[in-house]
């Protein structure tokens, strides 16, 4: 033993593993295809539309990817780890609607009300995860059920409360500015709308990117996605990541419910249906794979940048906003084309 | 023997239900030693090794490690006792490098942060230890071949202070190369006294490697402390089976010389799998191919059912050549095969026995787009007796079948067929030893009765018994053909392991 051991010095260091090429080892990141499309797709519209080109319509695309792309990143962690999530897209509005509700109807400070809302998204978190990996329903199920269910309430409370599908305005109530600050807020300079939304987003990416790679517990989320019953077997908590995984998708739910109740003051109750679907897109074009244990924040990220541009591009080359869904699932059908593709290739040495 | 006892398991009992899985089982391991588990499918060996790694809880009888009386309650209280478990399936993290699978669920971590280099470094420690510094700690496992993979499932084990591991047929994904690297690897584990709980259906393996045998049948221990390497075969299969039996394979026919060639394969070559082989097989003929895994003996086979398309030769059946790459063309013309992966590639587990065997011939049951189910039953089941599968019930599903069964229903798919070309990729893996000679008995039998055989196996031995003529690959190139008997394993070894060398 010990002679092998001693043997090991004469050896090359141990940083000396055959060394790829750059562009090999940043292509087998599962973000690789999903940064080649978002160049791709920045080229394409910086040529044909006009507008495009201007900075505040830059800021403008980052601000709808922003949006979108809190949510993508949440859904993709959900996502690696092997499960859906399609009641994200309502439980957005749930929030926002329970947030304004308890505040309104109980004349509260707006502080408690948002907390409030934020116990709400992450008991819908709690009981999805719960009910996943207690019954073994399939997720894609339990949260249909979830969906149906908020969706369904969502509507019901507003109309119950106010009397009409929107709720009540609450920004002359206490605590209002300084949450609209946190949530809304937005700086103009040297003519460019900067949404502070979009800062939180690049913070998200970053810690949720930096969670998956470099703590143990996103090699966990990796190990109950790819492999739950070995993970089990090694002793790691795949219930408590899984619920986790959820409540961190029902983190992301309030946040976004919060930045649009605060910028736009009242919520449409039947707001949020179909926009799962674009969180699951999103994660998918940047490399999440379906059946889990695979993909990246900063893929769900370039995702979710993507819908971004193409959701204002298409307005700025003045084409007829129809086609919007047309070119997305184009873009999906290529995007996960083009990942498949990439790392084929980049696995053959 | 002076070694002191490890682990003593009495009189475990364990029932699922309607199931008496384990009935009263003894076992005792000593320290450093590699103890065999030996017993047909379904005698409980996988019970008695999931209890002992926690993943079952026995209904009574004791567990007593390392002197003192414990419970296993979960996977992680049997590793922390040191008790490491390599499942036959292997239960890796595909989408996580090496390292990191080693060190999941106890990672090296501070505060919660990963500490990358150390898990490297330690990870690179382990693999060297075990005699495979080639593996890349950073490599990604989904991109591992079986055996490397199996070799970080032993890193694993080894990341935990191990005092015994447990090796369900660790040898059955590999090759006979792999399996005397993994035997090196169980030398020094026993030599640094940690003991080995080796299960194999292959008796030649355990002679090599193990110290003490405890064989046992029905869920209890009818022999334990035999001496692994000086026991004779015939009594451990008498342990196992219960009754005497020879592992014996059947007397050859006579294959008439002037027999016609029904399966002639001519120039066939596909790129980087296989090149230019040449193979005929008279009616009534069993021609072994013997290679080590990766020899392109599994692709040929592969290959002249259709699922391939090869780069250039040609496949002919009864003079009529085939369409390549078309699998219809192939069944049409009278081939048949029993693919290596039998329960992913062969079978439809969840489906009734009839409907299994039915599946090649359906629309002989078709009438104006209806099945008519009570014929296709009534044909399967004359298929099912005639290779006397237990259970002959033929609406059971073939999932509750043992192997050889599964393997029998597999068979009998083909026979209902009426095919002329019958091709075998490892037909006797996952088969106990009880069951082996009856499917050899079976294949010989559908020999005799016209069907020209092609047999693949990892097993020398099953090779050079059951065939009547062999051909010996290496690489991809035939290196040897001729008579069975004219050769034996020493000089097959010699011809493959030359061949790589080349």
């Amino acid at each position: 033993m010990s002679t092998t051991v001693k043997a090991e010095p004469a050896q090359p260091g141990q940083d000396d593993q055959p060394r790829r090429p750059v562009w090999r080892r940043l292509f087998i990141r599962p973000e690789a295809g999903s940064l080649v499309g978002a160049v791709a797709i920045f080229v394409f519209f910086f040529a044909t539309a006009a507008p495009f080109r201007q900075l505040d319509s830059f800021a403008t695309v980052l601000y709808t990817a922003a949006v979108l792309g809190i949510m993508a990143v949440a859904v993709g962690l959900l996502m690696i780890g092997g499960e859906f999530d399609l009641s994200a897209g309502v439980a957005v509005t749930t929030s926002a609607i329970a947030a304004a509700t308890i505040t309104y109807q109980f004349t509260l400070n707006v502080w408690v009300g948002v907390f409030a809302a934020l116990g709400v998204s992450l008991a819908i978190g709690f009981f999805n995860g719960y009910v996943v990996i207690k019954t073994g329903i399939p997720s894609f199920l339990v949260t249909l059920g979830m969906l149906l269910m908020l969706q369904g309430a969502n509507l019901a409370v507003t109309r119950l409360v106010t009397g009409t599908v929107s709720t009540q305005r609450i920004s002359d109530m206490d605590g209002y500015a300084a949450l609209e600050a946190i949530f809304a807020s937005e700086w103009t300079i040297g003519g460019v709308r900067i949404r502070v939304l979009v800062l939180w987003w690049l913070l998200f990416v970053a810690i949720a990117t930096w969670v998956l790679l470099r703590t143990r517990i996103g090699n966990w989320i990796f190990a109950v996605g790819g492999n739950k019953d070995s993970a089990r077997a090694v002793g790691v908590p795949v219930a408590r990541v899984k619920i986790g995984l959820y409540m961190t998708v029902g983190f992301a739910a309030w946040f976004v419910g919060m930045h649009l109740l605060f910028s736009l003051h009242t919520i449409q109750a039947g707001e949020g249906v179909g926009k799962e679907f674009e969180y699951i897109i999103a994660a998918v074009i940047g490399g999440c794979l379906l059946t889990g244990g695979y993909g990246s924040a900063v893929g769900a990220a370039m995702g979710a940048f993507i819908f971004g541009m193409t959701n204002q591009g298409i307005v700025y080359a003045g084409w007829n906003p129809d086609w919007y869904y047309t070119f997305l699932g184009a873009m999906l059908l290529l995007a996960t084309l083009l990942n498949m593709y990439v790392r084929r290739s980049a696995a053959k040495r | 023997m002076t070694a002191e006892t490890i682990l003593q398991m009495s009189d475990i009992v364990k029932t699922f239900p309607g199931v008496r899985a384990l009935d009263g089982v003894d076992l005792d391991v000593r320290k450093g030693e590699v103890h065999c588990l030996l017993g047909q499918n379904g005698a409980g060996k996988s019970t008695l090794i999931k209890v002992l790694s926690g993943a079952h809880q026995p209904d009574s009888g004791t567990i007593t490690w390392q002197g003192e009386r414990v419970r296993l309650n979960t996977p992680m209280a049997a590793m922390n006792q040191g008790i490491a478990t390599i499942y036959q399936e292997l239960d890796l993290v595909d989408g996580l490098s090496v390292a990191e699978n080693i060190y999941l669920g106890h990672e090296l971590a501070a505060a919660g942060f990963s500490r990358h280099g150390d898990t490297e470094r330690a990870a690179g420690r382990l693999l060297e230890r075990l005699g495979h510094p080639e593996i890349s700690p950073q490599q990604e496992v989904g991109k591992l071949p079986a055996a490397g993979q199996q070799i970080v499932s032993m890193a694993r084990a080894l990341s935990h202070d191990v005092q015994l591991i447990v090796m369900d047929e660790p040898s059955a994904v590999l090759d006979q190369e792999e399996v005397g690297r993994l035997f090196s690897v169980i030398r020094d584990l026993t030599a640094d006294d940690i003991a080995v709980i080796y299960i194999s259906h292959r008796l030649e393996e355990i002679r090599e490697i193990g110290d003490r045998v405890t064989v046992l049948k029905d869920g209890r221990t009818v022999a334990t402390g035999l001496s692994a390497p000086d026991t004779p075969t015939s009594e451990l299969i008498r342990e196992m089976t219960g009754r005497d039996v020879e592992y014996a394979f059947p007397e050859r026919g006579m294959t008439a010389e002037d027999a016609p060639v029904v399966l002639d394969v001519a120039g066939l070559s596909s790129p980087g799998d296989f090149t230019d082989v040449d193979l005929r097989v008279r009616r009534g003929e069993i021609v072994g191919l013997a290679g080590l895994v990766g020899s392109g003996r599994s692709e040929i086979l592969e290959t002249i059912y259709g699922a391939r398309k090869a780069g250039s030769g040609s496949v002919t059946v009864d003079g009529r050549r085939i369409r390549p790459g078309s699998v219809a063309a192939a069944v049409n013309a009278g081939v048949g095969l029993c693919p290596e992966e039998r329960k992913t590639q062969g079978l439809l587990l969840d489906e009734a026995i009839y409907r299994n065997v039915s599946l090649a011939t359906l629309g002989r049951f078709a009438r104006g787009g209806f099945l008519r189910r009570g014929d296709e039953r009534a044909q399967a089941e004359q298929h099912v007796r005639a290779l006397d599968v237990r259970p002959a019930d033929v609406e059971r599903t073939a999932g509750t079948l043992s192997g050889g069964n599964q393997q029998k229903i597999v068979l009998a798919r083909w026979l209902l067929r009426e095919c002329r070309v019958l091709l075998l990729d490892e037909p006797t893996r996952g088969v106990d030893v009880g069951a082996r000679s009856e499917l050899y008995a079976l294949v010989r039998r559908l020999a005799d009765e016209g069907v020209a055989v092609v047999l693949v196996s990892s097993e020398i031995p099953e090779v050079l018994g059951l065939a009547d003529r062999v051909l010996v690959l290496s690489e991809g190139h035939v290196v040897h053909e001729g008579q069975a008997d004219d050769i034996d394993e020493h000089q097959v070894l010699d011809l493959v392991m030359e061949g790589s060398a080349a």
